[in-house]
């Protein structure tokens, strides 16, 4: 009969896990996904506005140094061309102080409209100021070029007398107006950089302040969470520690249980096998005895009572065999009388008497002042197997060998039966060899596979140490 | 006519008056002890120096093998039959080495007890019929089984006489005597005889000869 180990049952009650711990495992589960869920959200959130905020304060800062260069070429544009018209304008006046071919009229109006066009270039935006400075500058054109017009139709003597008072008088007024003009546009335009600037570091300011209050968020939590787990992995750690303890410490006893079991059945059977032995073996010897005595007293020719005798002591006989074989597989005296090995061999012929195998005994070194679990053990390993190969895989020859070493003895039964796989069935019978093996701190092997035969192995420890905490 | 003295040492009251019975209907023989145990057989054995001495195998503090073994060591001239349950091998061989030269069975006590002590005493040994067939049944299903051929047909006729003799509880000298033969070839003939029927000891050999019937 197969007998499958029950594992669980060596688990003591409260270990297993129930509805509710289950339920409450999950809950953990969530919670601790979405705390962690949060905080990287949060971190992940503060990087890409940082990033984003950057990238944009960036583009600003840019755009706002842009602009600022652009007004001020703007400006030197239009003072540039003012100079030139200037200049052009006082080459005309002074034309006949100087032996120089005097630019035409139209040229000089082509520079006044250089400088509309420099003034058109200007990049507008909506500032009242600016827009104030540029339209003064516009009327200073406008008013430049009526007077322009006029100066154009001057006869050349009147040019000559009027030129010098026209130019300190009216160009060089003009002339500074119109620089103080693009001055102050200039400046106006610098304290508008200066306020942009401003507004960028500002906002950067901003900026920081809002990174700074998400990553101190978020070392928070995150400080909070590792406090919050490491606490909780403890708690863990200690349960599971006590859950060991407890598992083993059940193991334990499962295993003290058991040592006593078989401990205990050895002594009864010992007990139960003597008591039939001594008292009713004994008796019913000493009974044969009498009745031979008996039919000695009796005369020979009392053929009716000479059978009688004949067949009490038949059944007398029969009894007393009956008896002898029941105490024998209780426990061998053998074992006691002879020693190990001598009792081996005993068993050896006594299958081979039973069944069609042939055992054969080998004994290497082993010492007949073993301790007597043992031996018990090791015959109790050796008849179980024997029996096994006979009976189950009907093998012809057995081989039993046992070897002592300084350490440890070794026990080997090999058959040449039909095997079967230790895998899949493990009979009760090998299940107390194991038990008996693992009891005394041995191990225990069995080889075996379908048509090859089978080899069951056991070492067992000569100072069996380690069995003492299980006896205990 | 000297009476053999007989000391029994049984650790049932019941077998050992069943057996001074037994013993006391013969007019040469007499019970000169009883011990309960083996220690209490040795000490007797020692003070009341009985010819023979009938010992159950199997006896508490110290069992029945061990005693023979003390007794025979100390006391080479006092014979010991072996009364025992068991026909096996492992006994008979157990008791020849403790140096007891009968080995008679319980169940068959009451009709080859006499013969066994009549035998000892005269320095032959004994063997229960049944044990010897045991013995015989054993080797010859074991030839059989294992297809191995049987170690006596190896024996030369010489060898198989020296055997015999030696069996007989004969030393090298009284056969050397016997045959007419020098100490030295006998003694090659015994260590032949050993290696062929691959035997270590006198015990084993005399087992032999029981099983083969060479003796009884």
């Amino acid at each position: 009969m197969p007998a499958v180990p029950n594992e669980t049952a060596s688990v003591p009650a409260g270990a297993s896990p129930d509805p509710q711990s289950t339920q409450r495992a999950r809950q953990v589960r969530l919670l601790l996904l979405i705390s962690f869920g949060w905080l990287l959200a949060l971190l992940i959130g503060a990087g890409l506005d940082a990033f984003v905020s950057v990238r944009r304060l960036d583009a600003v800062s840019q755009q706002v140094s842009r602009r600022f260069s652009a007004r001020n070429q703007a400006v030197v544009a239009i003072v540039l061309s003012v100079h030139s018209y200037d200049d052009e304008l006082e080459r005309f006046l002074l034309q006949d102080q100087f032996n120089e071919p005097a630019p035409e009229p139209a040229t000089i109006a082509k520079y006044i409209a250089d400088i509309r066009a420099a003034l058109q270039r200007f990049p507008l935006d909506n500032d009242p100021d600016e827009q104030l400075l540029l339209s003064a500058i516009q009327q200073q054109l406008l008013d430049e070029e009526n007077s322009l017009s006029s100066i154009t139709t001057w006869r050349p003597d009147v040019r000559q007398q009027r030129a010098y008072p026209f130019i300190v008088e009216q160009l060089i007024p003009w002339r500074t107006h119109v620089y103080d003009l693009a001055q102050q546009i200039s400046a106006l335009n610098a304290r508008k950089l200066a306020l942009d600037n401003l507004a960028v570091a500002t906002s950067f300011q901003v900026l920081e302040s809002r990174l700074m209050w998400m990553v101190a968020l978020a070392l928070t939590a995150g400080v909070l969470m590792s406090l919050i787990c490491g606490w909780y992995i403890l708690r863990l750690e200690r349960q599971g520690r006590q859950r060991y303890q407890a598992l083993a410490r059940s193991r334990l006893e499962l295993e003290g249980l058991s040592a006593r079991l078989v401990a205990a059945q050895e002594q009864e059977r010992r007990s139960i096998s003597r008591e039939l032995h001594d008292e009713v073996g004994q008796t019913l010897g000493a009974l044969l005895v009498e009745v031979g005595q008996l039919s000695k007293v009796v005369p020979a020719d009392d053929r009716v009572t000479q059978s009688q005798i004949a067949h009490i002591k038949s059944v007398a006989e029969t009894a007393v065999k009956s008896i002898r074989d029941m105490a024998l597989l209780l426990r061998p005296p053998m074992l006691d009388d002879l020693g190990l090995v001598p009792a081996l061999e005993w068993q050896a012929r006594e299958i081979s008497r039973r069944s069609d195998m042939e055992v054969d005994v080998h004994s290497d070194r082993v010492s007949e002042a073993l301790p007597d679990e043992l031996k018990v053990c090791i015959y109790r390993l050796v008849q179980e197997a024997l029996n096994n190969a006979a009976s189950h895989a009907s093998a012809k020859r057995a081989k039993v060998t046992v070897r002592q070493d300084t350490e440890k003895i070794t026990v080997e039964i090999a058959d040449n039966g039909s095997g079967f796989d230790p895998l899949r069935s493990r009979g009760m019978g090998i299940l107390g060899m194991e038990e008996r093996v693992r009891r005394l701190g041995g191990t225990f092997a069995i080889e075996s596979a379908r048509g090859q035969g089978t080899a069951v192995k056991a070492e067992l420890p000569l100072s069996p140490a380690t069995n003492s905490s299980a006896a205990a | 006519m000297r009476k053999i003295r007989i000391l029994l040492a049984d650790d049932h009251k019941l077998i050992r008056g069943g057996l001074r019975l037994l013993i006391e209907q013969q007019p040469d023989l007499t019970v000169v002890g009883e011990a309960n145990d083996g220690r209490e057989a040795v000490s007797l054995a020692k003070s009341l120096k009985p010819g023979v001495v009938v010992m159950d195998i199997g006896m508490p503090n110290l069992n029945g093998i061990e005693a023979a073994l003390q007794i025979t060591q100390a006391h080479p001239e006092i014979s010991v039959v072996m009364l025992s349950m068991h026909s096996d091998e492992s006994y008979v061989l157990r008791a020849l080495k403790s140096g007891a030269r009968g080995y008679l069975l319980k169940d068959s006590a009451e009709s080859d007890l006499i013969r066994a002590v009549y035998a000892v005493a005269e320095g032959k040994s004994f063997f229960s019929p049944a044990v010897s067939k045991v013995l015989l049944d054993d080797y010859v299903r074991k030839l059989k089984r294992t297809g191995a051929e049987d170690a006596y047909d190896l024996l030369t006729p010489r060898e198989r006489e020296i055997l015999q003799l030696i069996a007989e509880g004969k030393s090298n000298k009284d056969v050397a005597n016997l045959l007419n033969l020098s100490v030295y070839t006998v003694e090659t003939h015994r260590s032949n005889i050993m290696e062929k029927l691959n035997l270590r000891g006198v015990p084993e050999l005399i087992l032999f000869a029981v099983r083969k019937g060479i003796i009884s």
